[in-house]
């Protein structure tokens, strides 16, 4: 049974690894960007395990992209994969600091924290010197990572979201698992077992916060741009919050399944209403809650657990 | 000296700070304390309803400042397509929104009155973005502004301007406090609702009808905040996300007041609304009067939890 397992992992590794072999570069795109959404969708996940909710993945996403583009832009001659890696430690940074300030109180006064990110991020970049941060124009960088090119690109994507996944299969395997369960399940048992809740808290909003920034960075150098207004944008914590909660919270599989069917729809309704196709998401949110609170995955359950 | 007894307190030293900030602002630039004021009345009256919602019905709601932005394209389209004066648009506002309000109520928010906080906030974020979402579907993303001849009134006294319409919001304010005042401690629906916002259990033991106390007291806070969008749209154009900043300002308030404490909103709302115009009005600082209320709410979480040793 369990080499069976092993033996899908690599069979799905290898396909997705031979992927840019065979296919044209429109599909590849749109498979790279649902592996952004999907390791948002997956680190979102990992701090809700601990019954904590972010509205912040687009504050910290953009955080990356704007501390590896800025790195880079002062030094044209650096190793992308290096900017991108100062991303996602200055998005920990922030994280650290604000985990510190503000996961004492947690619940709805963190939600409102990491609501007003973003927004505030993108003000501060607003009206940071033009020199800096290239102000509410954005920056533009004079080369794309690995000069643009499609394969290496998708892999860098791919090899991020793999790290992603690991993390998460690591929390829910290892003995943290039993910390953020308890954690999430019931403070007043989980202190009581000796867990220091807000050192798990800081230390696991750090963690997702520094994969968001990586993603984050990724997406800055691939592009080679960032503004304030893309890579702030509410889309970048909206979509990978549904994704994992339409397939269901508190899983791994649950995000990366959630990305695949919601990437590949978002890609459909883009086309189908230009202007306020994200009304789909504020849908699926309110359905999902309400009728489905653990999603497909739960429904999967369900339905094995029955035979 | 009874008076150097009372500033040992905390309460009456802020109290004091505050009474010399705004004499050293009255003699320095009064316009700015003017402005400040109406700016921070639209922030209690706005904050308002939403403790209201949190401290009775324990939620939440994060499409506050949606249904404000609802009420203002209500006002807008009332006062354009029928030619009423929008002031009057808030008689109806007040009878549809009651109606939605409830209809929110039963059809989400009770639902999940049960469910973990994470399920809660996660419902009304939803909420808020199929509303925004709703609004820019079916009016685009374009500002509309009303232009009411009343509105651009100004008074110079002096040799300072400052406009006389924005004190409708300070109006609005007083008259919403001292409502919802009156309400609480007064009327029997008022107190039940203390009640149940105290202890939903205990209340029900001795008899109050716990969910007609939800539904009444979330249907009222929608009707009075979509009726504050009435007298925002008069004043500042409307577009799909006009109202999701004043969300987060009254979390804000109710952050550093807390739950329960209707008469802190005003206190904070003054700190609120004072700091930005102040900030405003230092040239080539004004972008960043946007950051006021992120620091404030940090500061007082900040406070909240290493002073309290809240958990």
């Amino acid at each position: 049974m369990k080499n069976w397992k092993w033996v899908i992992f690599a069979a799905l590794f290898a396909l997705m690894a031979s992927l840019p072999l065979y296919t044209g570069s429109y599909f590849l795109h749109t498979v790279f960007i649902i592996m952004i959404y999907m390791s948002l969708a997956l680190s979102w996940d990992m701090l809700v395990r601990t019954g904590q909710i972010s509205f912040g993945i687009a504050g910290l996403f953009g955080v990356g992209s704007y501390a590896s583009c800025i790195l880079q832009a002062f030094n044209p001659g650096l190793n992308p994969l290096i900017s991108i890696v100062f991303g996602a430690v200055v998005a920990g940074i922030v994280a650290l600091l604000l985990g510190l300030a503000t996961l004492k109180l947690r619940g709805m006064y963190f939600a409102i924290i990491t609501l007003a990110m973003a927004e505030i991020f993108r003000v501060i970049i607003r009206n940071l010197p033009d020199t800096w941060a290239g102000g509410a124009m954005g920056m533009v960088l004079p080369n794309a990572i690995f000069n643009g090119d499609l394969k290496l690109t998708y892999w860098m994507v791919m090899a991020i979201t793999l790290i992603t996944i690991i993390v998460s299969e690591i929390f829910n395997k290892s003995r943290i698992h039993f910390a953020i369960t308890s954690i999430r399940n019931d403070e007043v048992v989980a202190m009581s077992s000796g867990i220091d809740i807000f050192k798990y808290l800081v230390f696991i909003f750090l963690i997702t916060s520094v994969l968001q920034g990586l993603v984050g960075g990724a997406y800055a150098q691939i592009y080679g741009s960032v503004n304030p207004e893309a890579n702030f944008a509410a889309t970048w914590s909206l979509l990978p919050l549904a994704m994992a909660l339409f397939g269901g919270m508190h899983t791994t599989w649950g995000p990366i399944i959630g990305a695949l069917i919601l990437g590949l729809a978002s890609e459909y309704l883009k086309l189908l209403l230009p202007y306020g196709y994200l009304i789909v998401y504020g849908v699926i949110i309110i359905l999902v809650i309400l009728f489905l609170p653990k999603g497909i995955m739960g429904l999967i359950k369900r339905f094995t657990e029955k035979k | 000296m009874p008076i150097v007894k009372l500033l040992r307190q905390t309460k009456y030293q802020v109290i004091a700070a505050a009474i010399v900030i705004a004499v050293l602002l009255l003699l320095w630039k009064p316009e700015i304390l003017i402005e400040g004021i109406q700016r921070s009345s639209l922030y209690a009256v706005i904050a308002l309803p939403m403790a209201l919602i949190l401290g009775v019905v324990g939620i939440i709601n994060l499409a506050h400042g949606d249904f404000m932005m609802l009420g203002a394209y209500t006002a807008y389209f009332l006062a354009v397509k029928t030619g009423i004066d929008p002031m009057l648009a808030m008689i109806p506002a007040i009878l549809a929104f009651f109606a939605i309000g409830a209809i929110t109520y039963l059809a989400l928010i009770r639902p999940v009155l049960g469910s973990p906080e994470l399920n809660q906030l996660l419902l009304t974020f939803g909420l808020g973005l199929v509303l925004e979402e709703l609004v820019n579907l079916l009016f685009t993303s374009q500002p509309y502004k009303l232009s009411v001849s009343y509105v651009s009134s100004s008074l110079t006294l002096g040799n300072f301007t400052f406009g006389t319409f924005e004190f409708v919001y300070v109006l609005a304010a007083v008259v919403v406090f001292i409502g919802l005042h009156y309400f609480l401690k007064k009327t029997r629906l008022g107190q039940s609702a203390t009640a149940v916002g105290q202890n939903p259990r205990g209340a029900r033991l001795v008899g109050i009808d716990v969910n007609r106390t939800y539904l009444i007291m979330f249907s009222l806070s929608i009707a009075i905040i979509a009726t504050i969008g009435v007298l925002f749209s008069m004043r500042y154009s409307v577009f799909p996300l006009a109202g999701a900043p004043y969300t987060m300002k009254s979390f804000c308030l109710i952050a550093m007041a807390g739950i329960g404490n209707l008469i802190g909103i005003l206190w904070y709302s003054a700190l609120l609304g004072v700091s930005e115009s102040v900030i405003t009005a230092i040239p080539g600082a004004a972008g960043w009067a946007d950051l006021v209320f992120f620091a404030l709410i940090v500061a007082a979480i900040l406070i909240r939890s290493y002073r309290q040793r809240v958990k």
